[in-house]
């Protein structure tokens, strides 16, 4: 009689008595790692953010344009906002491999081996996207001042569009570089690229077909007389 | 050095072994004029230099118009008319290749370096698209250094009032506010200069530098002047060029001219913070009326360059220019017509700020130069409409006046060329 009872009652509780012996400590263990990473990660945003202010980052960010779309994004106050809020990111992120490290569970572990060969991927990609912002702008710049020097009038559009380019294949390589699918979002560029083109030239060669022979009348007459016009030295 | 020197050339120098004068001619495509400037060279020589050792010397960037063999076949032509007494010494002439990037200073460093191998007491360069040389212009820039122990010689020209505008209304004004010498034509292409001038240029590291390009003339203005050569002027009369500059490009031109010069302020910023005063340049020749050959400008075009590059390079504008001056660009650049106009003051302003920026790299250098094409084209139909009806005299007298803006904003610019930051900069008033 007394076995029974042990079989149907006090078994299943010595069982998870045991099982929670096991489990308790590590679900202590996350959760203390959880706060304590939690409260880190707070304290080196507090700091990051400090720093960055004492190094007038925000200053510095606001040269190369990108402080406007930070701010326009609506979710950053400010670029050293932005890099603090990254660093207590990158922090939880440490965390919670850690806490999950502690599992020490087959699947946790193989989540945590993933994640962590995934980790240069992620930094090709971030790499690649900050060489794309920083190209851009370049390149973007270069043909701004080439077509106000060249009196464009869509000066402003050409600069866009080079820049719009030059970002779409960064993602594009970026993503390729986390493994996301980059196909469609290639063949969808290079669909609208080559519209853009074609109606384009369509627009120019047939719809404006006088006024693609003026202008390029003009820009030929332009030329020989500016040659012809005086020494700038 | 030796790299400068082909095989052919360096037997040809052996052979020459020394030379008293050594005339320069840099080339590319140029064998419709070259012809005449090699003619000029040769009579001058020989007419007013008969008794010296000379070479005439075509450094060429590949030309693939003859332009060699109209310098090597060219008679000198005329001589019992222009000649009192015939020539003792024989004129060597050689053309080469020259190396390094393509460019005019590229070709006057083969041209220092044969100098220096032939230890010459003088050396005169001269382009080679000149229709207006004279064999007088020989005898103008090398004599002063030949008999007079001058350094440094630099052309001075009468000009049309529209033309020359980079050297009217920057060049001069700020080589003369910066390093006290009064040379009217720093970047006249024309100079004569002594052998030991020629070995300093050589010294200097700067041949992959914009020096090598279109920056060659002011860098050597400056450096001469700067590192205390004696330096003097000669007057040729008028200057008038083949109608067709291959290669010379505005933009990059300007860039290559000015960028060379803010370069320079940077090498030399010891030298001219602590100049105070200018000082006349003494003048070889006799100064004679001229005429010039009629010149058309479009200031349309131009104004519209100008209200353009305001309008879509205003973040680029932003980012080196003081809030002051750019709210007073803004507000002159966008007036049509006659209305249209650059202050002194503003103008000089701007290039102060510019410079001071290409120093301290708030932004890419090439970029800044690039952006000031359009101010520069404001500017200058600015004064084509301000001296529309003014005479030679009162057009000179109105660079003067700019000259004296210049001069009397050295101050703002020594103070920005000090600051460091952007924000120290642009808090300074207007």
């Amino acid at each position: 009689m007394r076995s029974l009872l042990d079989r149907m009652f006090l078994d299943p509780f010595q069982r998870l008595a045991d099982q929670s012996a096991h489990i308790v400590p590590v679900l202590v263990m996350v959760l203390v790692t959880l706060i304590i990473g939690g409260f880190v990660a707070f304290v080196l945003r507090w700091l990051t953010y400090r720093l960055l202010q004492l190094a007038r980052f925000d200053h510095l960010v606001q040269r190369t344009g990108f402080a406007s779309m930070i701010e326009r994004t609506g979710v950053f106050r400010s670029p050293s906002d932005l890099g603090a809020r990254f660093v207590q990111a990158v922090v939880w992120v440490l965390v919670a491999l850690f806490a999950l490290n502690a599992t020490d569970t087959p699947a946790s572990i193989e989540m945590v081996r993933r994640f962590v060969d995934y980790i240069p991927n992620l930094l090709a990609a971030g790499l690649v996207l900050l060489l794309g912002v920083v190209v851009s702008r370049m390149v973007s710049r270069s043909a701004l001042l080439a077509a106000v020097n060249a009196q464009w009038p869509a000066a402003r559009l050409i600069a866009g569009g080079v820049r719009v380019l030059v970002m779409t294949l960064a993602v594009v390589i970026a993503l390729e570089q986390l493994h996301v699918g980059s196909l469609p979002l290639l063949v969808a560029f290079a669909i609208v690229f080559a519209g853009i083109v074609f109606a384009l030239a369509l627009a120019f060669g047939l719809g404006a077909r006088d006024m693609a022979r003026q202008w390029l009348e003009a820009k030929v007459r332009s030329s020989v007389a500016e040659e012809e016009v005086f020494r700038h030295l | 050095m030796d790299e400068l020197f082909p095989n052919e050339l360096r037997t040809r120098l052996d052979q020459i072994g020394e030379a008293d004068i050594v005339v320069g001619i840099p080339s590319y495509n140029n064998a419709r004029t070259i012809g005449h400037v090699v003619s000029a060279v040769s009579v001058g020589l020989a007419k007013f230099f008969p008794t010296r050792r000379s070479v005439i010397v075509n450094s060429d960037g590949g030309s693939k118009d003859q332009t060699k063999e109209v310098v090597l076949k060219t008679e000198t032509g005329a001589d019992d008319l222009l000649l009192v007494s015939h020539p003792i010494q024989v004129s060597h002439r050689i053309s080469t290749p020259y190396h390094g990037l393509p460019g005019k200073g590229s070709a006057f460093r083969t041209i220092f370096a044969v100098a220096k191998q032939l230890k010459a007491k003088a050396c005169v360069v001269v382009d080679s698209d000149l229709r207006s040389i004279t064999p007088g212009w020989i005898e103008l820039l090398a004599q002063p250094v030949l008999e007079y122990e001058y350094d440094y010689i630099a052309p001075y020209y009468h000009r049309h009032k529209y033309d020359g505008t980079i050297t009217n209304g920057i060049i001069y004004p700020m080589t003369r506010t910066l390093y006290g010498k009064s040379v009217r034509q720093p970047i006249g292409g024309e100079f004569g200069f002594s052998g030991k001038l020629a070995a300093r240029y050589l010294e200097k590291d700067v041949w992959d530098t914009d020096v090598a390009r279109f920056g060659i003339d002011i860098w050597m203005t400056v450096t001469a002047i700067a590192e205390g050569f004696r330096v003097g002027q000669a007057y040729l009369g008028a200057k008038l060029h083949d109608a067709k500059d291959p290669g010379s490009d505005l933009t990059s031109m300007f860039r290559q001219v000015v960028g060379s010069f803010f370069s320079l302020m940077e090498s030399y910023d010891g030298v001219w913070k602590n100049v105070r005063t200018c000082e006349a340049v003494p003048m070889f020749g006799f100064p004679f009326e001229v005429g010039v050959e009629p010149l058309t400008v479009n200031t349309d075009r131009m104004i519209h360059a100008a209200q353009q590059g305001v309008t879509d390079l205003r973040e680029i504008y932003s980012s080196f220019l003081s809030p002051p001056t750019l709210v007073d660009l803004t507000n002159f650049v966008h007036r049509n017509g006659q209305g249209f106009h650059i202050p002194d003051q503003l103008w000089v302003r701007m290039i102060y700020e510019a410079a001071a920026a290409y120093h301290h790299r708030l932004l890419d250098r090439d970029h800044l130069l690039q952006s000031l094409v359009p101010l520069y084209l404001g500017r200058t139909a600015s004064f084509v409409l301000e001296v529309t009806e003014s005479t030679a005299p009162q057009v000179e007298e109105r660079i003067e006046q700019l000259c004296q803006v210049f001069e009397s904003e050295k101050s703002y610019l020594a103070q920005h060329w000090d600051t460091i930051g952007k924000e120290k900069f642009h808090a300074q008033p207007a």
